[in-house]
């Protein structure tokens, strides 16, 4: 390549480069936008409605989605006439033509008729029913199918937990007063430690299991959730109590002071917690 | 044939002509009532919150009632939420019931209905249920029981103390329909 051509070439490329940088950017910075909203004949959005925008100089077609509210928006659109063509389940399709002019956003709100119409077989769609009653959700149910695993373990654990409670309250017997014996106390210490262990493993099923939003308890439930008010608080004192009461009959003292109250409070406890378990069983 | 240009018009006006109901007819009111049996418990989950249309065209009508199942209430909570999640009520949120009957069905006292329902995202057919019908007035009710089961629509069955509710569970109708 001789100087002459490099001199010719260069020239060309500054002629033509500026024009080839400035074109995209005149196009983006005329980029024409398209929003709206779609609706039913009462008004209502009917959400995720399918849109396609296609420019009817160019064929080119442009496919989006509404949100869940009904409403799209389609930027950067070159200017020009388009045909927005909208569909969504239970509707008849609808197509709209639009001229955008450069730069300009236009609104264009789509109105879509009930498939079924006056027609004979009705719809869903006919009855009006709100969008968050009548559309579904994989991720609530995920989350229902997870509270109700949890609750079925609470459930069963619950009910093997009634083996070691009243086999702890038969072993009390061997514990303390008169016939009370260092055997008796150990193995009441380590049913009544099962007991407990067992408790807040089938207590951590339910305070860990996924709450539903919006869901006012009501019924028996509330009978054996207020319970556990009675049965949590006493499955916490009734081990300490009960350790107190055991250094104390191992040191050859007398049960004394707080650690009197260990079989009181156990009673309590279990009581509350065989109703617990009865008030979701029986119906009354 | 010299009208030939006639006929698409003449299509173009009838079509529609025909394609619209004769007569339209709105749930004025509706309770649906589903019992299941256990052992231990007799439970029956109410709902008034059905919606449904009907549409009566060349002597024959369409009716569509529909039901969120979330709203049928047992009393407790913690068994609407079991139903619920056995159901699939949080991914297929309505219970829907089709059928179409002759026009003149209104006047029997007695009717047999071919049913579609779909619930927890599976649809069943049920054929011939009687259904009792009462006109009061303009309205008519109609009452019935739909011995639907739980494995019609592949339920698991809830359970309780490791037993399981029974599989058959009866839906009791009793809505009442006016005309539009």
């Amino acid at each position: 390549m001789n100087l002459k051509a490099a001199i010719a070439l260069l020239g060309l490329m500054m002629l033509v480069l500026p024009a080839a940088i400035e074109t995209p950017l005149r196009a983006q910075s005329s980029g024409a936008a398209l929003t709206g909203a779609v609706k039913d004949t009462s008004g209502a959005a009917v959400p995720n409605a399918k849109l396609s925008v296609k420019n009817v100089a160019s064929g080119q077609s442009t496919e989006i989605e509404a949100n869940a509210a009904g409403t799209y928006d389609v930027l950067n659109l070159m200017p020009g006439e388009y045909e927005v063509t909208v569909s969504a389940q239970g509707f008849t399709t609808k197509t709209a033509k639009v001229t955008l002019g450069a730069g300009a956003a236009q609104t264009v709100d789509l109105v879509l008729e009930s498939s079924s119409g006056n027609a004979v077989r009705p719809s869903l769609g006919d009855l009006r029913f709100p969008q968050e009653v009548a559309q579904g959700s994989a991720q609530e149910q995920a989350r229902l199918d997870k509270r109700s695993h949890m609750l079925k373990i609470h459930q069963r654990l619950g009910l093997i937990t009634l083996a070691p409670l009243v086999a702890t309250i038969v072993a009390s017997s061997m514990a303390g007063g008169r016939h009370g014996t260092a055997t008796g106390r150990d193995v009441h210490a380590g049913l009544g430690t099962l007991t407990a262990g067992m408790y807040f493993t089938t207590a951590y099923f339910a305070i860990r299991a996924p709450t539903i939003p919006g869901t006012k308890t009501r019924g028996q439930i509330r009978l054996h959730k207020a319970l556990a008010w009675i049965h949590g608080p006493g499955m916490i004192l009734t081990p300490i109590l009960g350790e107190m009461a055991f250094s104390q009959e191992s040191n050859g003292e007398k049960v004394h002071g707080i650690a009197k109250a260990h079989g009181a409070v156990a009673a309590v406890t279990y009581t509350a917690f065989g109703l617990a378990v009865l008030s979701v069983t029986i119906k009354f | 044939m010299k009208n030939n240009w006639l006929t698409p018009i003449a299509l173009c006006l009838l079509v529609p002509a025909l394609a619209r109901a004769d007569s339209v007819w709105v749930l004025e009111q509706s309770t649906l009532t589903y019992h299941v049996s256990h052992p231990l418990h007799q439970s029956e989950g109410v709902s008034h919150a059905a919606r449904g249309k009907g549409a009566c065209h060349a002597g024959q009508c369409d009716f569509l009632i529909a039901v969120p199942v979330k709203s049928f209430d047992s009393g407790d909570s913690n068994r609407d939420l079991h139903m619920l999640q056995v159901t699939r009520g949080a991914q297929y949120p309505m219970v829907t019931v089709r059928t179409r009957m002759p026009e003149t069905a209104a006047a029997s006292a007695t009717i047999h209905a071919d049913l579609e329902i779909q619930l927890a995202g599976q649809t069943v057919e049920y054929k011939q249920v009687v259904f009792q019908l009462t006109a009061e007035g303009k309205l008519i009710r109609i009452s019935g029981t739909i011995p639907a089961t739980l494995s019609d629509f592949k339920i698991d069955p809830p359970s309780l103390l490791a037993v399981p509710v029974k599989n058959e569970m009866p839906v009791r109708v009793d809505v009442t329909w006016r005309p539009r």
